[in-house]
């Protein structure tokens, strides 16, 4: 695949480095590398992919550009605000490079299309914001043995590793599974604007080391990034010989999706409700005297601390399991929480250990601000 | 006292400290030392049967630690690492 007069001119300083010259380079222009979420992550890393000259880039994301998203997603603008993402995506980086074929993909990664979408490309970058599709994205990479850079980033902290099929661990053999409450989203724990750029740059840089074959990628490494301490961190880590889907006896040979991904999204299995429907219940439990249903918080105590409903107690996802014995088993329970999305596991933990009244605040403390009362301060 | 670097999702137990120190000569005292000056944070990274919990891993200095009854030294650095979805 050989450069045409504009393509050496745009890729000068790269055709100078004697680590890419123009072979590497054109290695670039064959190369299909595929940027998984285009939000803070997927955004420097797609930017700088395109830029660098991957010939077929694809973007995967379902999701629409939020005015929220502004503050650290640079491959949108203020009127890509209601757009489809992979699609805004895809014109920013047509108009960064057009000598290379951008596709988007505006589907959500699923275990009935991972493998066929995954499939058609050399090199996966992991950007999305979910655990579970962090696993599904790996146990895909490692059925097609497809090389995969993965990152991740909360609050001021980032970290980063590379998976090579045949080179070392996956993802699993550093994180075996996740846990409900363990890692929450960017919209739940708030997150510094440039620190996905820090990250993202790092991802597209793997994955263009990958690409050439040149240097070491973190092949067994694990990145950690604190920007409040501004230290970067590297640890090592081994394939493990009992890994899910790499190790000696692998349980995942196909993909699934995982039950909490599937329980998150069929929220009709647990009663929710509006934040007008609670009030509602509350008050007339007050005038008639009769016992309110619980109220559970379960976000992270600092999140309690800045601004909580009257009456409400505090444990946060990630202990509720522990703390069950907590609930009196004969009392309705409402789960609360900024989003909706922690009080929908908290549903499915204390009914799996036994509750039987569980229901959660539908849009969490963010809808009940906007619709019952504006004064509260939601961290 | 050794010194221990506490991950973000974890700082709400160390009010919001980054670093904290904690004395012991194998990781099952050091998070024996760090319950007892903050009390909840050891079940968050440790299940009810003394394991690791699978979104965290602990390393000393740059060696990840599979089991708690791994030696801890003096001056070793110990690293609580939990995984992280946002993206």
């Amino acid at each position: 695949m050989t450069l045409n007069a504009a393509e050496r001119e745009r890729y000068s300083r790269h055709l100078l480095l004697p680590e890419i010259g123009a072979a590497g380079q054109e290695r670039l222009k064959a190369a299909r590398v595929l940027v998984i979420g285009a939000g803070g992550l997927g955004s420097p890393a797609s930017l700088y992919l395109a830029a660098a000259g991957i010939g077929t880039l694809g973007i995967v994301d379902h999701d629409r550009v939020d005015l929220s998203n502004l503050q650290r997603q640079l491959l949108f603008d203020t009127a890509s605000v209601g757009a489809g993402k992979a699609v805004a995506a895809q014109a920013r980086l047509r108009a960064l490079n057009g000598e290379i074929n951008v596709v988007a993909h505006e589907l959500e990664l699923r275990a009935a299309n991972a493998l066929e979408l995954l499939r058609q490309y050399d090199c996966i970058v992991d950007g999305s914001d979910r655990l579970t599709t962090r696993y599904l994205v790996n146990d895909a990479c490692v059925l097609l043995r497809r090389p995969l850079v993965s990152a991740a980033i909360h609050r001021f902290e980032g970290q980063a590793m590379t998976y090579v099929p045949g080179q070392g661990p996956c993802y699993r053999c550093l994180f075996p599974q996740s846990s409900a409450g363990a890692a929450p989203s960017c919209a739940e724990a708030g997150v510094l604007g440039v620190l996905p750029g820090m990250l993202g740059a790092l991802q597209a840089t793997e994955a263009i080391k990958v690409v050439l074959g040149i240097g070491a990628p973190l092949v067994g490494r694990l990145m950690t990034y604190d920007a409040l301490a501004m230290e970067w961190h590297e640890f090592r880590f081994r394939q493990r010989a009992d890994c899910a889907v790499c190790g000696d006896v692998p349980s995942i040979t196909t993909l699934a999706d995982s039950e909490a991904s599937c329980r998150s999204e069929t929220t009709g299995q647990w009663p929710r409700y509006k934040p007008e429907e609670l009030a509602r219940q509350l008050r007339a439990a007050a005038l008639e005297q009769r016992k309110a249903p619980l109220l559970v918080d379960v976000r992270e105590q600092h999140e309690f601390a800045t601004g909580h409903l009257p009456d409400s107690v505090n444990i946060p996802l990630a202990d509720l399991g522990l703390r069950l014995e907590e609930l009196p088993a004969d009392c309705a329970v409402v789960f609360v929480c900024r989003t909706g999305r922690r009080s929908l596991a908290a549903c499915d933990i204390s009914s799996l250990g036994g509750l039987r009244s569980v229901a959660d605040l539908e849009g969490g403390l963010i809808a009940w601000a906007a619709a019952i009362d504006p004064s509260l301060n939601v961290a | 006292m050794n010194t221990v670097r506490v991950p973000s999702p974890l700082r709400d137990y160390t009010g919001g400290v980054a670093r904290i120190g904690a004395s012991g000569s194998t990781v099952a005292e050091i998070l024996g030392h760090i319950e007892q000056q903050h009390r909840g944070m050891r079940f968050r990274m440790i299940d009810e049967q003394d394991r690791i919990r699978p979104h965290i891993r602990i390393f000393v200095n740059q060696r990840e630690v599979r089991s708690l009854d791994e030696a801890v030294a003096p001056r070793d650095e110990i690293h609580l690492v939990c995984a992280l979805s946002g993206g």
